[in-house]
């Protein structure tokens, strides 16, 4: 082989000029081993791009797309300043003290940043970090720390997609539904301690009532998440 | 068009790069969200007409530099990267090499991560050398010698076949 390791990778990764490019390409046509080790080298590139490529399909989380979007909404520093006034135009505190109250109606508390539970046409859904847990978070990938811990993921007889979940303050199981996270079970936790054991027993029961085949492995659970939880 | 539209656009490919760098999905995304962070507080000093990509995988980069060494002055030792060094003819590492067939992921952890970055750069994000070094703000030899160690360790850790 005439050609150096690191000309031959230059060519696997398109970085030569034609003339050597054709050069060994008609050279690889003759040399085995040159073809081989180009070859060997575009396997790998494949392989990688392979695995890494469903990432770049995957559904953006919305914590992340949610920084830029709404930085789009502030369109320019005279539109910022309008809106800053409007905001504090008195006509709008009767608007803002309608909705605390409305809020106060449905039981929910506006003030309180990142609720994990929130209502949605009289159903309980997941909200904050909760939602958040359930939309990305992976049981065979999970930091030891999380906040909410995923169990285990699977079909329910319904056909819809479940996932329970342990918290210090909630557990419960979680349902695929229209985009949301309707929660199908929800206990309540008994402190961080021993939260793990309280609600354990309770939940695995639970899901084996509600199960349909087998609970999702860790390939499936990702697939998945990767598909955004629908069909 | 709009900076943040740019940025939006950008997002699955940088989520992408984040998962090569990171140690896991989370992580990856931590990443994700510190760079936009970073970048729309500083997005004066982005220069309309140049490449928002290159910029925001240099941004990426180099805060996913800052917390590994951070890590490493808190004590959190990776002991892979440094086993990584002398994986080639190790008797020990024939044997890893074997178990970790298959597993792209335990392999890329177990490069450096100057030559990580290298790999995800060219290899999966497609970047000319020359980007790859604009990037990471090194020379263009530096890039192919660091890309071709990460390469002979992953062809050797996930089997001839690779």
């Amino acid at each position: 082989m005439s050609f150096d390791p690191a000309t031959v990778a230059a060519f696997v990764d398109g970085e030569l000029d034609d003339l050597t490019a054709r050069r060994i390409a008609r050279e690889a046509e003759s040399d085995p081993a040159l073809a081989a080790e180009i070859a060997r080298h575009r396997a790998l590139k494949a392989r990688l791009t392979a695995h890494f490529a469903p990432v770049a399909e995957e559904v953006v989380p919305e914590r992340l797309r949610a920084l830029l979007v709404d930085a789009r909404a502030d369109t320019s520093l005279a539109d910022r300043r309008e809106a800053k006034r409007a905001r504090f135009a008195p006509i709008h505190w009767g608007a803002i003290a309608a909705s605390l109250v409305l809020g106060l109606t449905l039981g929910l508390k506006p003030w309180l940043p990142a609720a994990d539970v929130t209502s949605a046409n009289g159903t309980l859904v997941a909200a904050g970090p909760l939602a958040r847990a359930l939309d990305t978070q992976l049981a065979s990938n999970q930091p030891a720390d999380a906040a909410v811990r995923i169990g285990l993921s699977f079909r329910d007889k319904q056909g819809r997609t479940c996932r329970s979940f342990e918290g210090a303050g909630l557990s419960g199981i979680g349902c695929r539904e229209d985009g949301r996270w309707a929660l199908e079970r929800a206990l309540r936790g008994e402190g961080r301690r021993n939260y793990r054991q309280a609600s354990s027993g309770a939940l695995a029961a639970d899901v084996a009532a509600m199960l349909a085949g087998d609970p999702f492995d860790a390939a499936a659970e990702r697939a998945a998440r990767n598909r955004g939880w629908s069909d | 068009m709009r900076f943040e539209e740019e940025l939006v656009e950008l997002l699955p490919r940088l989520r992408r790069f984040a998962r090569g760098l990171a140690r896991s999905a989370s992580d990856a995304d931590d990443l994700c969200q510190a760079a936009i962070e970073r970048a729309l507080k500083s997005r004066e000093q982005w220069q309309d007409g140049t490449r928002l990509d290159s910029w925001m995988y240099r941004i990426t980069r180099n805060l996913w530099i800052d917390e590994r060494r951070a890590a490493g002055r808190r004590g959190v030792h990776s002991p892979i990267d440094e086993a990584a060094t002398q994986v080639a003819g190790d008797g020990a590492a024939e044997v890893e090499a074997g178990a970790l067939r298959g597993d792209v992921d335990g392999a890329m952890a177990r490069l450096p991560d100057e030559q990580r970055e290298v790999v995800m750069l060219v290899l999966v994000e497609g970047y000319a050398y020359r980007e790859a070094a604009e990037i990471l703000e090194v020379p263009i030899g530096t890039v192919t010698s660091r890309l071709a160690r990460g390469r002979e360790t992953l062809m050797h850790l996930l089997g001839e076949a690779a």
